[in-house]
């Protein structure tokens, strides 16, 4: 079921090429162009509103754009069959903004479900990693609970589990530490630090909590208005005197 | 002046607009279903979570609604029926019009307002909760998985609900006939199996596989294409259960031209 890769030597695994979108007439992203190598992880930085959600959906083919194309693993995401965007999407996890846990499902389902889904796991395998990944984000026992039981934090967590679980090679994360407290935040990184050394997983971050990205990302990307304003490695972020990209990284404001 | 007419034409336009999406919408969603359903693949723990949510969860309300319905018909007939001493007509009178009309109608649009408009809110508020894209991101088709499932159990359920709410209309104007206008229940009973025939009771129940049809297309329709949370599922909710009315009605003028 899993889409085989088309990814020639030296080729980004996510390769994003002139998108632009449109909302009402009004374009909301304009002509992006991002390089993501394989095993690296891209941190996605900007103000709110800037696209950085959208841009992670196109690139995810949750949303298409209107102009421009994008690459994952080799494949044109636009020219696949649905067929073949769903074989690719087992080779994708994704953490959402705002958690998109099933509301019909217990956190033990929720969890359960990609690898359900996936097919070829026995039943105790399945709980047993469930069980796994929530003790690794510090949750033991609330399997039973439903999503409209838990706080921002909790679900926050859950849905990070959910994004993990099949351990993919691709992974996105929009904001995966939004409403934690410091230590779960250090938790979750670390986390994210080790699915990188393990596996080499191909990942793109989306945060504001620009201390911790910088523990785990090789590159950067930061967004404004719709466009793309910086993107290059820490060295690069470091020295860009772009005033914008310098107060992200060093969090420090004009007042 | 010329500002007024200019803004009339744009809000007409703009109504014009909404409209044409909506009911276009309504076709590409069917079109979507049949296609998920080619070939034939159902999510059976889905399929009957729906079936029970759509089905056992609304027996109640029809059969209380049914019986008032034939109770009350039977009471606005007695007037003439004991005016001309046609008690004999009692029962073809309660049964004619239940089983051809108000049954389906009645259980149609209460089917639209309980399970059609919680079927909008439902698959609304997982669009603006991102679980329809997360199922997408999980190699989920979620027509396949969410409407299809709600398609067939609305068809099936309010098919079956139209036949209990028949049969429970009939027992409840036969009650009334007997305590309320003395007429025996027998001759209520004879009265209803003589006159009336197999093709009124079957022309009701093709009104309600029609209506079935259009309440699920077009509440899935409101559904899955929510835009701007909480204000923009209300919205849909609403204009779920006006566009179900309205095909309700426009479907039951049609059939009821074509089977007459």
């Amino acid at each position: 079921m899993v889409l085989e890769s088309k990814l020639r030597p030296g080729e980004a695994m996510i390769r994003v090429e002139g998108v632009t979108k449109f909302y009402f007439g009004e374009p909301v992203l304009r002509d992006i162009n991002l390089e993501v190598p394989a095993g690296s992880n891209l941190g996605l930085i900007g103000p709110g509103g800037s696209g950085k959600s959208l841009l992670l959906k196109i690139v995810a083919g949750l949303v298409e754009p209107d102009r421009g194309r994008v690459f994952v693993d080799g494949h044109d995401i636009q020219a696949l069959s649905i067929t073949d965007l769903a074989a690719l999407r087992f080779k994708i996890g994704m953490l959402f903004q705002n958690y998109a846990l099933f509301d019909f499902m217990n956190v033990s389902e929720n969890i359960a479900f990609p690898l359900r889904q996936a097919g070829g796991f026995e039943e105790d395998a399945i709980q047993k990693r469930v069980k796994e990944q929530l003790e690794l984000v510090g949750l033991p026992g609330i399997g039973h609970q439903y999503a409209n039981e838990l706080s921002g934090g909790m679900k926050k967590r859950v849905s990070f589990c959910r994004a993990v679980i099949t351990e993919p090679p691709i992974l996105f994360y929009d904001d995966p530490t939004a409403g934690l407290d410091p230590v779960t935040s250090s938790k979750i990184f670390i986390h994210l630090r080790r699915m990188q050394q393990r596996g080499g997983t191909t990942a793109i971050t989306i945060t504001h909590d620009i201390e911790g990205l910088k523990d785990i990302c090789d590159a950067f990307a930061m967004m404004e208005r719709g466009r793309l304003i910086f993107h290059g490695s820490r060295d690069a972020i470091e020295d860009c005197e772009i005033k914008l990209v310098r107060q992200f990284w060093e969090g420090v404001s004009d007042d | 002046m010329i500002k007024a007419v200019n803004r009339g034409l744009e809000l007409f336009g703009a109504w014009f607009m909404s409209m044409a999406f909506d009911v276009g919408g309504i076709f590409v969603m069917f079109a979507r279903i049949v296609r998920a359903m080619l070939p034939p693949k159902l999510d059976g723990p889905e399929t009957w979570t729906n079936l029970y949510r759509v089905g056992v969860k609304s027996f109640p309300i029809v059969v209380v609604t049914a019986m008032f319905t034939g109770a009350i018909m039977v009471i606005q007939a007695g007037l003439y029926i004991e005016q001309y001493g046609a008690y004999g007509l009692l029962g073809w009178g309660a049964g004619f019009s239940v089983f051809r009309e108000v049954g389906p109608i009645m259980i149609g649009l209460m089917f639209s307002g309980r399970v059609g408009a919680n079927n909008t809110a439902e698959l609304g508020t997982m669009m603006v909760t991102e679980q329809i894209d997360a199922l997408r991101a999980l190699a989920i088709n979620p027509v396949n998985y969410l409407v299809v499932p709600r398609f067939i159990a609305m068809i099936l359920m309010l098919f079956l609900l139209v036949i209990i709410g028949d049969l429970t209309a009939v027992i409840g104007g036969a009650i009334t006939s007997q305590y309320l206008l003395g007429v025996d229940m027998e001759l209520f009973y004879w009265s209803l199996v003589t006159y009336v025939t197999l093709v009124d009771f079957s022309s009701g129940l093709i009104k309600a596989l029609a209506f079935g049809f259009a309440i699920a297309v077009i509440s899935c329709h409101f559904g899955m294409t929510v835009r701007g949370g909480a204000v923009g599922v209300g919205r849909a909710v609403n204009n779920s259960v006006v566009a179900s009315a309205i095909a309700i009605f426009v479907l039951d003028y049609f059939l009821t031209y074509l089977m007459k």
